[in-house]
Parts: structure tokens; C-alpha cells; sequence
């Protein structure tokens, strides 16, 4: 065959699929882009899926949309849908990232887990802070779960996300043998166009805040019952000791 | 490890267990039954505790809703430090007894998951798993291209059996046993080094073209290679970087040094370069040489993505008239199943100089096959067997469909076109059909049809052939 004929097909067939897929954006593309598959095949055939999702904002906002598309849902249904799925990731404390194993090959041993993944925020690496537990048990077949990054730096407080241009989680090829010889696989995304503020924006973001509240309060009110009862203690004492006092007097 | 192992499947047992008979929770457990004796056994070694004041009254008749209360309460406080192998397994014996009871005492499986989860951490026993695969081959010419015995092969050849245990924080060993004579084909340190450095020492695998998604088929061209010696790589936010020293001990003309470099940047979320270089050094001739790389990825779209590899070498030693620095290109483009909803896609072009030349530095398990050589035919007999006067194009398409959790397809075309300065038809033709039923994911069935035609000038070298092969899989 000769040369430049392939060469020419080829180049027809990129064209046609860029604007094949160009003409088709949507939302679908939107979920697309942040959860991203990388499938891995062994010389025997072993066969290994890895699908990572991180949560933007944007592909929050785009799951929600969806979601309200296939359920027909009210304003105020998709903003409850918003306010449970941010509950649930915990987005307000952690960076929540979505982890999908689909071993076709030898078993994976992956205990401890949170040694076998990282996260790249800018230039620094952060491990989990917790994660599915269920990553460190033997793995034949499907299994997904949720790990959990730090989101807050530990000295400044401040949000890690914020002058983050791209964040990139990386596993140990070690986990499986289907990926022998990999040192690392990785899965990153440009942030930099994302504003994970404006998650916290809006009814669902207002039910959080309020949940957020609550829970302070609870945790003050907490903290206000142990010092009432330590005043209490010392008020107790004093009352004991002012009492032997004037017992002693009277003696 | 085994301990782990052990209580892994009384958690198991618990979940998926068929109904046991479906007994009277309130009914005695009769004086003489083996549970007394098991949960005695378990209380005098302190794996688990009988009663909520930690004592045991064994000779007092218990109810089968009491004694599965002990069994859950052991599930939820048993001793990791203090249990043996058998305690373990008695534990998964009474679970399997009072598996009713424990679901109407509401023992969370998933809650015992994490449980079980935790305690794993801190055992780091050793690990095994692995996998076996059996090949019957039918040729269709008696000694022809698949390298068969006669016309029919049944072949077990190919089984691993890994393990791997943390040694302390910064230390793991692994190690991979295969062939009927029971070698170790790996066995290495995974080591972690100051500065986020990882090191692997000892007979380990790298793979630069498979961690790149620059091959899908057989074989990487370069940089898929077995070695022994030392290996380190540092991973850094834009990218990584990884580099090796190894050594072939031998016959003392086999004698060879190997480096090998790779770095790697993600210059944006959608694109990505890289630069490796392989060398070799022969102790006692003057052969050896060098290749050196730079490819790329650009995804058009998370499921598009044109892939490239420019390949230069500088061969030590050459025949008179032979280039000493050919070189090679491929394009890849790579389409998920994704985009079309139906089949992904892989089209390849590829082309080398007559005298590039491959080395060995593709395999990790296999010795001197082509890139495309999946059945055991030459595919690419013009690609780099040594110093050659063939310039070769290749063109490989291949298409998978996944059609559920169980079944796939697929399809595969090389056409290899060897062009020699003295003209004369060395083309090839090799087409494949495959069909893949996953039983359950342990257990997995290919059929495969495979045709290979080959160019008149080939006669009596190369001989046309084709193969069916079904072949069994097991994993564990």
C-alpha cells in the first residue's frame, strides 16, 4: 500500500471524527472529560479498566443538569440532588475523587490502599485522608469507591484549589499485574478554568451552609456544656470549701 | 496473611452463603454439638470474649440466637495478634452454622468489610494471585507459520504465579514464578527513596510504550523489557522521569550493559511529549548501540487520541554500504468504543529503514517476536531482523467490541509491505477474527481464526497458513 495514501485516509479520518465529535458536544462530553478511563491489556489477555472521576464544578453542575433531564425534575428537586450529592462528597472539606476498577485479569492486592494513590495539586502531592476501605481487600471483578484528598492547606487554611492550574491523581502500576512494567498511571485535568466556589453558590450551597451552622453550634454547645459543668465542678468546690470554713469557725 | 485470608471468607460467608436450614433461633444448641467446644477453644486463647462480662459459661445450655450473639460479637472484637489459622477457620465454621441468626442479629457485612479492611493494613503477610492459560492451536499446514509441532498444539506454556509482601514502610518485595521449571522470571525491591525517588532492584519489567497507550496489540517496538539491575523513577506534577541501569551476565561475549531513559511531560491536560533513550554496550566486542525516541499523545476528546513515535538509531557495528543511523515513524489513531457507541478503532501506520534494526528491547515475556506477531506467524518479517535491504510500511487496523460484561469481538488487519531495492512481491496479509466470553471474570474463553498470506518472493521462506485457537484463561 502505498505511503502517502494512508497518510492521506488517516488525516481524512481525524478530520472527520473531530467534526463528528465537535458537532455532538454536550453534556455527555462535559461528564466525559472529568471521569476518564484508561484500560490496560497483559500479553495473556488479562484485561484492567481504571475509570477516575474528579469532582469540578463544572462536572458537578453538568451531572446535575443531567440527571434533571432523565427525571424531568423541578428546580427544586434538582437543587435537592445538588445539595445530597455535595453532602455526600464532602466537597466543602475534602477533594473527593471517584475511583472504578473493572479487573478482568490476576487478582489486586492494593492494601494499604492510600499507599497506592496520590494526588498532584500544583506542584505539591498530597495522600488521602481517607477513602473506601474496601480498596484493600483482594479485587476480581468490579469495584468502586471514593477517595478523599485534603482540600484545606494544614498551616494557612486556605483552599488548596485555588491557584491550582491542574490536578493529577496517581496510582502504582503495582496494584496489578495486568499493568507489569507500568511504574505509575495517571489522570489529570487542567483546573485552572474551574471555580469550585461556584459550587458553594445557590440553594443547595445555602442548605450546606446551614448544615454547616448547625453543626457548630452543636459543636459549641458542646463545648459550652463541658465548661458549664467544669464551672460547675469549681463552683461545687467552692461551696464545699466555703462551707468547711465556716464549719471551722463555728468550731 | 493466611489469617486474613481465612477471615476474608468468613465475611464472605456471611454475605453470600445459600440459607442455611432455616432453624429456631430460640432452640438449645444441643450440650454435645462442636460449637461449645469451638467457642470454648476461642475464649480460653482470648480470640473472642463469650459473654458481654467476657466470661464463657460453656456448661450451660445456650440458644442458637445466643451463640450466633457470641459469633457476631467475636466478628466485632476477634484478636488478629492471638488468632491461628484454625481459630480462624473455626470462626468461619460457626458462621456458616448460624448464618440465619447472625442476619436477624443485623451483622453488616459492609461494616465487618471495614473492619476486616483496617486489621489488612496492619498485617502486610505475603500475597499471592496469578494466572494460567491453556492454548489449543489447529494450523492449517503441518510445520507451517504458527511454529507449530505437526498441525496441532496444545500448549499450557504460560503460567505466573506473583507474590509480594511489605517488607517495612520504604521496602516491598515482588516476585513472579512461571515455566514448567519453576523459574523466577521477577523478583525485585520496590524500595522508596528520599525526594519521592522509587526504586526497583533486582530482575524486574519495564514497559515505557504500554504506560504511553503506544501499542495495543503483541508487543511494544522498544522500551517493554526484562532486566536485571537497578531502576528508578520520580514522578513530578508536569510529568515523570525514569531512567536504568542493568547488566546481562552471560558467556562472556554475551556480556552487556543496558541504560535506558525516559521523561515524560504533560504539557496540558490533552497533550502530552516524551523523550527516551535506550543504549546497549557489549563488555568484550565492539557492538551495542543506541536508540533514541520522542512521541507523543494529543486527545482530541477523552476518547480520541492521535498518538506518534519518531525513532533514530546509531548502530556501533554495520556491513559496508549499511546506514548506520536509520530511523522509523508510526501514527496511531486511537478510538474508544466510546465515540461510535459500537466498536473502538485503532489504525497504525508505520514505516522503517531498511536497516533499522529492533534490537531486543521489546518483550518483557517474549524473545525476538514482532510487534504485531500475536499468533506466532511473522507478521513484519522485513522490520528489524538485522541489517536488512527492506524498507518496511506497515498498516494495522484493529477493532473490539464489547457488547456486555460477558462477550467481545474483534478484528485485526496487518498489511506489511517490504520493499527491497531489487523489487519483488514481499508483502504480507494476516487478518484476524476473535470472539472473547468471559464465564465469570476469573475464568475466560477466545476463539480465534488467523490467516497469514504472504508475497510470491517469500516462497519457501515464508509459507501462507492459518490457525484456530481456542484458548482458557484462568485468573486468581
Amino acid at each position: 500500500m502505498k505511503r502517502n495514501k494512508v497518510a492521506a485516509l488517516l488525516i481524512s479520518a481525524i478530520a472527520i471524527l473531530i467534526f463528528t465529535v465537535s458537532a455532538f458536544a454536550g453534556t455527555e462530553d462535559i461528564l466525559n472529560r472529568w471521569s476518564k478511563t484508561r484500560h490496560f491489556e497483559s500479553d495473556l489477555g488479562s484485561e484492567l479498566d481504571i475509570t477516575v472521576t474528579y469532582y469540578s464544578s463544572e462536572y458537578i453542575e453538568a451531572l446535575v443538569q443531567n440527571e434533571a433531564e432523565k427525571n424531568l425534575w423541578t428546580a427544586d428537586e434538582a437543587e435537592n440532588y445538588k445539595y445530597e450529592l455535595l453532602k455526600g462528597l464532602q466537597l466543602d472539606e475534602y477533594v473527593p475523587v471517584h475511583i472504578e476498577f473493572d479487573n478482568k485479569g490476576s487478582a489486586m492486592h492494593m492494601a494499604p490502599f492510600d499507599r497506592q494513590i496520590v494526588i498532584w495539586i500544583g506542584n505539591k502531592k498530597f495522600t488521602p485522608v481517607d477513602y473506601d476501605k474496601r480498596f484493600n481487600f483482594k479485587l476480581l471483578g468490579k469495584r468502586d469507591g471514593l477517595v478523599y484528598f485534603p482540600r484545606f492547606d494544614e498551616k494557612s487554611g486556605k483552599s488548596l484549589l485555588e491557584k491550582a492550574k491542574r490536578v493529577k491523581v496517581s496510582l502504582s502500576g503495582g496494584i496489578s499485574s495486568t499493568m507489569d512494567g507500568i511504574a505509575t498511571v495517571d489522570f489529570l485535568w487542567d483546573v485552572d478554568n474551574d471555580d469550585p466556589e461556584k459550587l458553594f453558590k445557590g440553594k443547595a450551597a445555602a442548605q450546606l451552609e446551614m448544615d454547616r451552622l448547625i453543626k457548630r453550634i452543636e459543636k459549641l454547645s458542646g463545648e459550652k456544656s463541658v465548661l458549664e459543668a467544669q464551672l460547675a465542678e469549681i463552683q461545687a468546690e467552692l461551696d464545699k470549701i466555703n462551707l468547711r470554713i465556716e464549719e471551722l469557725r463555728k468550731e | 496473611m493466611k489469617k486474613f485470608l481465612a477471615l476474608v471468607a468468613v465475611v464472605a460467608l456471611v454475605a453470600f452463603a445459600a440459607p442455611a436450614f432455616a432453624a429456631n433461633p430460640f432452640m438449645d444448641v444441643p450440650m454435645n454439638s462442636w460449637a461449645y467446644d469451638a467457642i470454648s477453644q476461642l475464649s480460653a486463647v482470648g480470640v473472642v470474649s463469650g459473654y458481654p462480662d467476657g466470661t464463657f459459661k460453656g456448661n450451660q445450655p445456650m440458644t442458637r440466637y445466643e451463640m450466633a450473639s457470641i459469633v457476631a460479637r467475636a466478628l466485632a472484637v476477634v484478636d488478629m495478634n492471638k488468632a491461628s489459622k484454625q481459630d480462624v477457620e473455626m470462626l468461619k465454621k460457626l458462621v456458616v452454622e448460624f448464618k440465619d441468626e447472625l442476619d436477624a442479629l443485623g451483622v453488616q457485612v459492609d461494616e465487618l468489610d471495614s473492619r476486616v479492611a483496617v486489621l489488612e493494613e496492619n498485617l502486610g503477610g505475603w500475597k499471592f494471585w496469578g494466572e494460567f492459560r491453556l492454548d489449543a492451536k489447529f494450523g492449517d499446514e503441518v510445520d507451517g507459520a504458527y511454529g507449530l509441532g505437526g498441525d496441532t498444539d496444545f500448549t499450557q506454556s504460560r503460567y505466573r504465579i506473583w507474590m509480594s509482601k511489605i517488607i517495612d514502610d520504604k521496602v516491598k518485595f515482588i516476585g513472579r514464578m512461571t515455566g514448567k521449571d519453576i523459574g523466577f522470571s521477577r523478583y525485585y525491591l520496590e524500595v522508596a527513596l528520599p525526594m519521592d525517588m522509587t526504586m526497583w532492584a533486582g530482575l524486574w519489567c519495564y514497559d515505557w510504550e504500554g504506560a504511553n497507550g503506544l501499542y495495543n496489540d503483541n508487543d511494544a517496538w522498544f522500551g517493554d523489557q526484562a532486566l536485571q539491575g537497578f531502576y528508578f523513577t520520580k514522578p513530578f506534577s508536569m510529568g515523570d522521569f525514569s531512567f536504568y541501569i542493568a547488566h546481562n551476565d552471560g558467556a562472556s561475549v554475551d556480556e552487556y550493559f543496558r541504560y535506558g531513559l525516559d521523561v515524560n511531560f504533560n504539557v496540558a491536560e490533552n497533550f502530552r511529549i516524551g523523550l527516551g533513550a535506550l543504549m546497549f554496550d557489549y563488555d568484550f566486542t565492539d557492538d551495542g548501540g543506541e536508540v533514541y525516541n520522542v512521541n507523543f499523545g494529543f486527545n482530541f476528546t477523552d476518547d480520541i487520541a492521535f498518538k506518534g513515535v519518531y525513532y533514530m538509531e546509531d548502530i556501533d557495528t554495520v556491513a559496508a554500504g549499511v546506514d548506520d543511523g536509520p530511523s522509523a515513524w508510526r501514527a496511531i489513531l486511537d478510538v474508544s468504543q466510546n465515540a461510535f457507541g459500537f466498536t473502538s478503532v485503532w489504525i497504525e501506520y508505520a514505516n522503517a529503514d531498511d536497516s533499522f534494526f529492533l534490537f531486543d528491547f521489546n518483550g518483557c515475556d517474549t524473545d525476538g517476536s514482532g510487534p504485531f506477531d500475536n499468533y506466532g506467524a511473522v507478521t513484519t518479517p522485513g522490520l528489524g531482523r538485522g541489517q536488512q535491504d527492506k524498507e518496511t510500511d506497515i498498516l494495522f487496523v484493529k477493532l473490539n467490541q464489547k457488547w456486555n460484561d460477558n462477550w467481545s469481538t474483534f478484528q485485526r488487519y496487518v498489511d506489511s509491505s517490504a520493499d527491497p531495492v531489487g523489487g519483488g512481491d514481499y508483502d504480507v496479509q494476516n487478518l484476524t477474527f476473535g470472539v472473547k466470553y468471559y464465564y465469570t471474570p476469573n475464568l475466560s474463553f477466545e476463539l480465534v481464526y488467523d490467516d497469514v498470506d504472504y508475497g510470491d518472493a517469500w516462497a519457501g521462506t515464508l509459507d501462507d497458513d492459518s490457525l484456530i485457537r481456542l484458548r482458557t484463561h484462568v485468573k486468581f
